[in-house]
């Protein structure tokens, strides 16, 4: 029983941390706000050079062979530093997706493309009706000689805008498939869906008739529920570290604040309704902490509880994020409520992220289902 | 980061698990049985087995007490007695007892042959136990002690208790007191039970008049008490992290039991999805304790002291037994108010509070019990505020002021 970090795992969380504080301050972040794309090539090609972008993939294709500990200590340093870009849409979502469900060519091709950063990808998981069941997918894809045409409109698709490639789940006659579909082909329309985090780009993506390759297929026909599951765990556990790094920013900028803020002839901090509130964000903080880190080496040991601490982590954190966030608004006051003030970023992206990949309510129903079925 | 556990704490659960199978009581009926039960658990190493083993304890690791506490709560087996004596007394006399009182009271701790109790609160001093101001004056030979203790668990069966008292009503607040050692056993010594909103008095009013303590039963030097009593001690620092959770999961189990066979509206409570938000919430919150239990032995483990951040952990479990309890209550009804005559499938069938198998009702009364005691959530969040974050200590009327 070790619930601490390894030396490794340490110096990885620094090198992150250090590489971020100098590459993507806040002021970078508000300049990828502005930006039409959204990220900015130097940092991309550092990530990559810093071998994270292909952290959790396997050594063979050009990764690092790491496991979900690692890549939650990245994501929670990026959610410190409102990270802009498609790493997650890239390396979490296509990245493993393809890793847990791809064939050894789909894999080739283009897990080390994401490792080097050559390539980005995403994964089309939300429609209209904002269903995380995979079989409540209602996009459709119809066999033809050569392949297959897919029709369909998938919802809150991040980073379609640059990607190269997304999977996308559509119903087959077997059930429901995964497909690799090049966002530019024909009969694929990209539109931004613009939420709050301006730093974190979502697109609604339309398919009518696109016609993709035999061997654009992911898995077998119809099996693309457990490959979707399973990476939804991952997602909605990567998400939540994210969040918590935002929350734990929030924390620290909250205690530095009512440290110099006087009011009334006294420092803020010194007031029982401010220093208490102080102390529920450090709890709700230090219990994401646990859960966030609980599931990720749930998930990469192969735990027997893997799926339900990933509906713990997700649901308790969604909650804890959105609280801590929020108070920390609250004990800044007018400032924090202001837009040159950063603070609003790291709420934003906890708030931006709390609904995805299942929200605290969707969460709780799989925890109970579990003890139920 | 590796969450499983060891081969040998693995191996370790087992050898409890068994000796309890081979044991255990099946029923305690009362103090005697109680004590003889406490005797059978330290004769076979898993009591006080934090303890140095100089002083008759096992040197055990945080996480085999750990374990031992979580394997009784799983078997629900009765809990030992002398708690105070074991978490508290005992390591206060290691640590700054003299080689006398060690030799006199330490071991008949361990066998609860000796019951202690813990004289510290007052009616006027809770949160701000400084603020206590029952008196010792030195007689020459003796101290003699007259004053009002109140909260005192086990003052009924205790034999002896550790009492903190005002010795010099001249010195600022915090150094006029100090620690002595008192038989419990005497005239001078009054001990009421105080029924609490449970009905039933597991702590008592203990009153004071000219009661006698030895030169020799003071603890540590004199004006120093107040440093003891502040000192975080105790072997059993594994103590209940565990156990606590199993504890809290197996209610949960009953819980979804009786949610499956109560209706609202015609459907199972269990198929109602605001129950099921409900329950997978609390759910959640208990796995993020168990997780925080796991952090929690894994400092322990490489020999850390938690320190401030032990706030952390009682805070968070004493706030969340108070909201589960809570939604027993929303979910059981009336059934859940019931102390008497309850049906057998609404009967809480693990230990409660003070170890008794009991009532929902009387889990629900205790929840509110743990948000006070031991440091009130308040003062948890003015010690998380102050010793962890840093942040800038409230003006009190005490810090200022000096002597009263």
């Amino acid at each position: 029983m070790n619930f601490s970090f390894s030396e490794d795992q340490t110096l990885l969380r620094s090198s992150v941390r250090a590489a971020l504080d100098e590459q993507c301050k806040p002021a970078h972040v508000r300049a990828m706000m502005e930006d039409p794309r959204g990220y900015g090539d130097a940092l991309w090609g550092e990530m990559a050079k810093l071998g994270w972008l292909g952290l959790p993939l396997a050594e063979e294709h050009g990764g690092a062979g790491l496991g979900v500990v690692e890549l939650a200590l990245v994501l929670e340093e990026m959610g410190r530093a409102a990270y802009p870009g498609p790493y997650f849409a890239s390396v979490v979502l296509a990245g493993l997706g393809l890793e847990l469900g791809g064939s050894a060519a789909q894999k080739e091709k283009w897990l080390p493309a994401i490792a080097s950063g050559r390539a980005c990808g995403t994964a089309a998981l939300l429609e209209d009706t904002l269903d995380w069941d995979p079989a409540a997918t209602a996009a459709t894809a119809a066999k033809t000689v050569t392949g297959w045409t897919l029709d369909g409109v998938k919802r809150f698709v991040p980073w379609a805008h640059v990607a190269d490639v997304a999977l996308v789940p559509a119903r087959t006659p077997e059930g429901v498939s995964l497909f690799l579909v090049d966002p530019r082909a024909a009969g694929v329309t990209v539109t931004p869906m613009v939420g709050i985090d301006l730093a974190n780009r979502w697109s609604e993506m339309r398919l009518a008739g696109v016609a993709v390759p035999a061997d654009a297929l992911v898995g077998a026909a119809g099996g693309a529920g457990p490959v979707l599951e399973a990476l939804l765990r991952r997602a909605a556990v990567g998400a939540a570290a994210e969040m918590l790094g935002a929350a734990r920013r929030c924390l620290d900028m909250s205690v530095g604040y009512v440290k110099v803020r006087e009011q009334f002839g006294q420092l803020i901090g010194s007031f029982q309704a401010i220093r208490h509130r102080c102390a529920e964000m450090l709890v709700e903080v230090e219990k994401a902490h646990a859960a966030v880190y609980y599931a990720a080496w749930a998930l990469s040991a192969g735990a027997e509880d893997a799926a339900m601490a990933a509906s713990v982590c997700k649901s308790f954190v969604s909650e804890a994020a959105r609280q801590v966030c929020g108070d920390a608004i609250q004990v800044h006051g007018g400032i924090g409520f202001t837009w040159k003030y950063d603070l609003h970023l790291y709420f934003k992206r906890a708030k931006g992220l709390e609904p995805l990949y299942g929200d605290a309510a969707h969460h709780r129903e799989l925890l109970v289902r579990g003890q139920t079925a | 980061m590796d969450l499983n556990y060891t081969a040998e704490d693995v191996a370790f659960r087992k050898q409890v698990r068994t000796w309890l199978e081979q044991n255990m009581p099946r029923q305690i009926k009362n103090l005697d049985e109680r004590k003889a039960w406490h005797r059978r658990l330290y004769e076979g190493g898993y009591l006080g087995m934090g303890w140095p083993r100089e002083y008759g304890g096992q040197g055990a690791r945080p996480m085999e007490q750990a374990i031992v506490a979580d394997e009784m709560a799983r078997a629900g087996a009765p809990p030992p007695t002398n708690g105070l004596g074991l978490g508290i007394v005992g390591p206060t006399i290691v640590v700054h007892g003299t080689d006398a009182q060690k030799r006199r009271f330490l071991r008949k701790i361990l066998t609860a042959e000796e019951m202690w109790c813990q004289l510290y609160s007052e009616p006027n001093a809770g949160s701000d136990l400084a603020a206590l101001r029952t008196a010792a004056e030195d007689k020459g030979d003796h101290f003699q002690v007259t004053g009002q203790k109140i909260w005192t668990s086990g003052g009924a069966i205790a034999d002896w208790g550790l009492l903190l008292a005002r010795t010099d009503p001249a010195a600022s607040k915090h150094k006029g007191i100090s620690c002595f050692l008192i038989d419990m056993r005497q005239p001078g010594v009054d001990v009421r039970p105080l029924k609490q909103i449970t009905g039933s008095s597991e702590f008592c009013e203990v009153f004071m008049t000219d009661a006698r303590v030895e030169k020799e039963n003071l603890i540590g030097r004199l004006g120093e008490g107040w440093g003891i009593a502040q000192t975080t001690l105790g072997y059993e620092r594994g103590g209940r992290a565990l156990a606590r959770i199993t504890t809290y999961a197996s209610q949960y189990k009953q819980l979804m039991d009786a949610a499956r066979r109560l209706k609202r509206n015609g459907r199972p409570i269990l198929d109602d999805a605001v129950t099921r938000q409900k329950l997978g919430r609390i759910w959640a919150d208990l796995e993020v304790e168990r997780y925080g239990a796991l952090r929690v032995l894994t400092l322990l483990e490489r020999g850390e002291h938690p320190g401030a951040s032990g706030s952390l952990t009682k805070l968070s479990y004493s706030e969340f037994e108070k909201r589960f309890m809570e939604l027993a209550e929303e979910i059981l009804g009336p059934y859940g108010q019931l102390t008497g005559g309850v049906p057998p499938e609404y009967r809480l069938e693990v230990d409660t509070a003070v170890g008794d198998h009991g009532t929902w009702a009387y889990a629900f009364l205790w929840s509110r019990a743990g948000t006070i005691y031991a440091g009130s959530s308040e003062i948890q969040k003015n010690v998380i505020g102050e010793r962890i974050l840093g942040l800038p200590k409230e003006s009190r009327a005490d810090r200022v002021g000096g002597t009263r």
